[in-house]
């Protein structure tokens, strides 16, 4: 009985070769489109589950709920978190560590590089299991002059000697002391939110002049992890967050008289959840994680492409049923019950799968290392790894019933008289209306996926050409001038990089566009009850920071040399209780939070703020400039102060004309010739603006693959349609062509027959498109005009229309130009 | 065998009633050779399908072996059919796809018969109709008498009580006719019952008696002098 259902089946694959052809190569597409995608959802949810502490280990995150702006996330916390909660939660957490990321200089033998470690508390070894495969961990984070590297960095700076008791000096702000590599562990695996080269013991000591890293409370630079007593729950501590907010923190004065907790809040998230729940912050997590949406929506459209590819089956199965009709009969008089022929179908149905996903198999093999470059992951197809075969056998069924279903339901469903004797087999008009109706949902699938895929281009493009407000071509930022070395040399190199031919201007910042840095200040402002406090961003600049980023005023000045009052009063010059005086520029979304009215108006108008050592000073507005976008396009534009202060000049921006590559050079050669103990380090504005966007621009890729293959897998199924529907309208066509039809006739009755499908699936498609697209770019703040949803919507139907018929039209054009006597006698 | 009393089968579209069978009275006792004639439309293909059990009665009883069937499920009816009917088509219905002997097999696979078993009725059967040596050809490459004898060794390779011919010569040229009939009437001596709708009274004239029905209704029964 099996081998003649076996038989069957495989000689009617192979006596119809473009139905097999269609059938397999669809389901060889969709099943490898999905399995890809599986590998990488699959990867994404595996994120942290192999450490062994995983289910008890929770990360501290911090929100700041400034008045009047929008509650700032992070998924840091401030140093003195970690002696807090432990004296806090003695019952309920037993270790807690912090990790805080420096770039440091490392001189070796007399080479110097830079490198970026991680500083570390001790329980960091308690915490989480790393694999040492040298050395003693533990013994090595009790120590401020040993270093833990991973494997990577061993082999990268000492080759494949051992590297346990080598030493390199380090220089990280006022630390300069000779480490000795302790401990020597295995890279974290990729399928970790953690990620760090080498480890080195926080001191505090070492840090007593940059309090702000480990002992203020008003500064979160730390990831700051624990784990939960066995037995202990979280639930507990998340009720008392708030009680430990107000027992350690001081109320800022920008919130009057309220509580901390109604400013600094507190959550929990578990290690495992970090890598696909963004907690609502910006990306400042170790290495870029990935996010639910994103693993939902390739989840999505792998269904609806392998959809895509059940959907050929039915309806090829069921077109074709009429060529079967006479067998279901036979088999029927010869006794076989509707159950025998439907198993015997969705065998049929289970075999092609089979067949479809040995070549889809084939596909992923060729397509993962493409695909896992692409997505940027280390992805392994292991089909030895448990279940897989398990999950591969269960899609191949899954298949084979979806697509198989509904045409053993209706050709068991024959009635042997009927078929028999009549020698041919009416269709019953139900299923050539399911047929259309799935012609539809599989275009409306690809319609929507070409909508999408171009929206999301089309917002990378919008975001990546936007006027940030300043010019950013032809601009290039030098890095590393606040380094130890670099400081006390910097404003000479600043001169020299002047003189450079090609360099037209340079000024120094502390901030470089779309680095994410957020420091802010608070300001007070008088008003009718007295003053009131406002905090603000702020950044540092230098006198020719307006001219280099060719920022326009909107009114009043840039700062110049010739005026004192320009510089920010430093607060340590004088005595504490002291008003100084100064001037500043603010932006124009300042205005509105100080209720200062025009720019215009606000020339002149005065605030204060602190500038340091307990000393308040009175700052003249003399600048104001748009509302330039300086921070990250992805985020919402803040109100901004910038002050003519050298504190924390890290970057310096030059603009250049002409051929960057010389100047680049000269630059570099300036820089080694005075500061030779940092790394000289630059890039270019534009590229790193870019760079934000790379993500997006990768998803738009991603999608654009899919919703082609979408459009393939469907393509395949329309050809093959029209093909048999043509074979079966020979006769009427013969009939019209003997009325006196012509050929352009004919096609154009056999091409509107196929544009009725895609035209309806437009009407499906749009609204689900555009509803879909739009709480998209919800997610940015710069976003595309809505109403360019419209035309992207009008060309993916044109699209779809002009496939359809490029697709129906060659088949068309033979079956019209046939002889009509052959198909009339034939009949 | 069979009978059938006050049988009628109506056929009914949106708009128009057709009455194929009109109170048929027909009775078929084991071993007869019957031939059903009349023209076109008159029900002869109606009434064959009745006596196959792949249709029901409208109305009436019919009786197999003392069973009223007329009301059964279609899956019992299979049942029934599968262990006493054998079917013989003017346009022989081989499945295409299969083989000779795998289509005469394929009567063999609805019963619970061992692989060895089928393997032998088949081989014992294909000699008796002589197609042996075309055991593994496809139907297309037969020609129309050929694939005629193959329909007949699947009708009768599970030693089927019964076989219904539906014009079984109508697509035959005359010699070849007359070898499916002679292979009939050599089936008949053996004791299986056939019934055969024929427009040809040449080919009635092999059977015993004539059952003649117009418009639906059974006009004559002639019998034959042995």
């Amino acid at each position: 009985m099996f081998s003649n259902y076996v038989s069957v089946a495989l000689r009617n694959l192979v006596k119809d070769k473009l139905y097999s052809f269609i059938n397999i190569a669809g389901l060889a597409i969709g099943l490898a489109a999905c399995v890809l995608i599986a590998l990488f959802v699959r990867d994404e949810l595996s994120y942290d589950q192999f450490w062994s502490n995983a289910d008890r280990i929770y990360r501290l995150n911090t929100t700041f709920n400034t008045p009047g702006r929008e509650p700032m996330v992070t998924v840091m916390a401030q140093g003195p978190t970690k002696d807090a909660l432990k004296a806090y939660f003695p019952e309920e957490i037993e270790a807690v560590t912090r990790f805080n990321s420096m770039e440091v200089v490392m001189n070796k033998d007399g080479s110097v590089f830079s490198e970026i470690l991680m500083w570390t508390d001790p329980e960091t070894a308690d915490i989480f299991d790393l694999e040492v495969v040298a050395g003693d961990l533990r013994q090595t984070l009790q120590d401020n002059a040993s270093l833990a590297v991973n494997e990577s960095f061993a082999r990268k700076h000492f080759g494949e000697g051992n590297p346990l008791g080598k030493t390199v000096t380090i220089n990280l702000m006022d630390i300069e002391r000779d480490y000795r590599i302790g401990a020597v562990y295995k890279d974290l695996p990729h399928n970790s939110v953690l990620n760090f080269q080498g480890l080195a013991k926080i001191d505090e000591n070492d840090f007593t002049k940059q309090n702000w890293e480990f002992s203020q409370w008003y500064s979160v630079n730390n990831y700051v992890y624990f784990t939960l007593k066995p037995g202990a729950s979280i639930r507990t501590i998340e009720d008392r967050l708030d009680d430990f907010v107000d027992a350690y923190i001081e109320p800022p004065a920008a919130i009057g008289n309220a509580k901390s907790s109604t400013y600094v809040q507190y959550s929990l998230q578990p290690l495992t959840d970090i890598q696909l729940n963004q907690a609502g912050a910006r990306d400042m997590e170790m290495k870029p994680t990935g996010d639910m949406g994103t693993v939902m929506a390739f989840a999505a459209i792998a269904a609806l492409i392998l959809m895509i590819a059940c959907i050929n089956f039915t309806n090829l199965a069921t077109a074709k049923s009429t060529q079967r009709a006479r067998e279901v009969a036979i088999r029927k008089v010869l006794g076989a019950n509707r159950r025998q022929l439907v198993i015997q179908f969705l065998g049929e149905s289970t075999v092609i799968a089979f067949i479809g996903l040995m070549f889809g198999l084939v596909l992923v093999e060729v397509a993962l290392p493409f695909f896992s470059e692409f997505v940027g992951k280390d992805l392994v197809f292991d089909y030895f790894d448990g279940g897989t075969i398990g999950v591969l056998a269960g899609l191949m069924v899954v298949v084979g019933v979806l697509g198989g279903l509904y045409p053993a339901l209706v050709l068991s469903g024959y009635r042997p008289a009927r078929v028999l004797k009549a020698n041919k087999s009416a269709e019953s008009s139900g299923s050539a209306r399911l047929r259309s109706a799935l012609v539809v949902m599989q275009f409306a699938i690809s319609i929507t996926l070409i909508v999408s895929t171009g929206t999301v281009y089309g917002q990378k493009l919008y975001a990546t050409r936007l006027d940030p407000g300043f010019n950013k071509e032809n601009l290039l930022v030098v890095r590393n001038t606040s380094n130890s070395g670099a400081v006390s040399k910097r404003d000479a190199f600043k001169e020299q990089v002047l003189r450079i031919p090609g360099v037209v201007d340079a000024a120094f910042s502390s901030d470089a566009p779309a680095s994410g840095n957020e420091s802010n200040i608070s300001v007070r402002v008088a008003d009718d009850d007295g003053e009131r406090t406002v905090l603000i961003g702020v950044h540092r600049v230098d006198y020719e920071f307006f001219e280099t980023y060719e920022i326009p005023f909107l009114a009043g000045r840039a700062y110049n040399r010739q005026n004192a009052l320009d510089v920010t009063p430093n607060g340590f010059a004088a005595e504490p209780g002291d008003l100084l005086q100064g001037n500043i520029i603010v932006n124009e979304g300042a205005l509105g939070r100080f209720g200062f009215g025009t720019p215009k108006e606000a020339i002149g108008r005065v605030v204060k703020a602190s500038v340091g050592n307990d000393v308040q000073a009175q700052f003249t507005i003399i600048g104001v400039i748009p509302d330039i976008k300086f921070q990250s396009l992805k985020e919402v534009m803040r109100p901004e102060v910038y002050m003519l202060a050298s504190f924390g000049f890290s970057n310096l921006n030059v603009r250049y004309i002409g051929d960057p590559r010389p100047v680049v050079a000269e630059i570099e050669k300036s820089w080694k010739s005075m500061i030779s103990t940092v790394p000289f380090a630059y890039d270019y504005v534009d590229e790193v603006m870019a760079q934000e966007f790379e993500a997006v621009e990768s998803q738009s890729m991603l999608l654009g693959v899919f919703s082609g293959l979408a459009i393939v897998i469907a393509c395949l199924g329309l050809y093959g349609l029209a093909a048999f529907t043509a074979a079966r309208r020979t006769k009427e066509i013969g009939i019209r062509k003997v009325m006196g039809a012509t050929v352009t006739d004919i096609v154009r009755l056999l091409i509107w027959q196929f544009s009725k499908p895609v035209l309806i699936a437009n009407l499906v498609a749009w609204p689900v498109a555009v509803w879909g697209m739009l709480s998209w770019l919800e997610n940015f703040p710069y976003r595309m005009e809505a109403w360019m949803l419209a035309p992207l919507c009008l060309i993916a139907g044109l699209i779809a229309l002009g496939i359809a018929w490029a697709t129906v039209g060659g088949n068309a054009a033979q079956v019209a130009r046939a002889n009509p006597i052959k198909a009339l006698r034939y009949e | 065998m069979l009978k059938m009393h006050n049988l009628s089968k109506i056929y009914r579209t949106d708009e128009v009633e057709t009455i194929a069978l009109n109170n048929v009275n027909i009775e078929i006792n084991s071993g007869e050779f019957v031939a059903i004639m009349g023209p076109s439309g008159c029900g002869k293909s109606t009434l064959l399908n009745i006596i196959g059990m792949l249709d029901n009665p409208s109305e009436g009883d019919y009786l197999f072996f003392d069973e009223n069937v007329a009301r059964y499920s279609e899956a019992k009816l299979a049942n029934i059919r599968k262990r006493h009917i054998g079917f013989i088509f003017q346009s022989f219905n081989l499945i295409d796809e299969l083989t000779v002997a795998e289509n005469i097999e394929l009567a063999l696979l609805y019963h619970d018969i061992a692989a060895s078993e089928r393997r032998d009725r088949v081989a014992a059967v294909m000699d008796k109709v002589g197609i042996a040596h075309r055991a593994k050809h496809m139907p297309s490459q037969l020609s129309g008498g050929q694939q005629q004898r193959v329909a007949v060794a699947r009708a009768v390779v599970g030693n089927q009580s019964m076989i219904l011919a539906d014009e079984p010569t109508g697509n035959l040229d005359s010699a070849h006719g007359q070898e499916v009939m002679e292979m009939l009437q050599g089936l008949n001596e053996e004791g299986t019952t056939i019934v055969m709708v024929t427009h040809s009274p040449a080919h009635a004239d092999y059977a015993r008696r004539t059952i003649n029905l117009f418009d639906g209704q059974v006009v004559t029964e002639n019998l034959r002098a042995a």
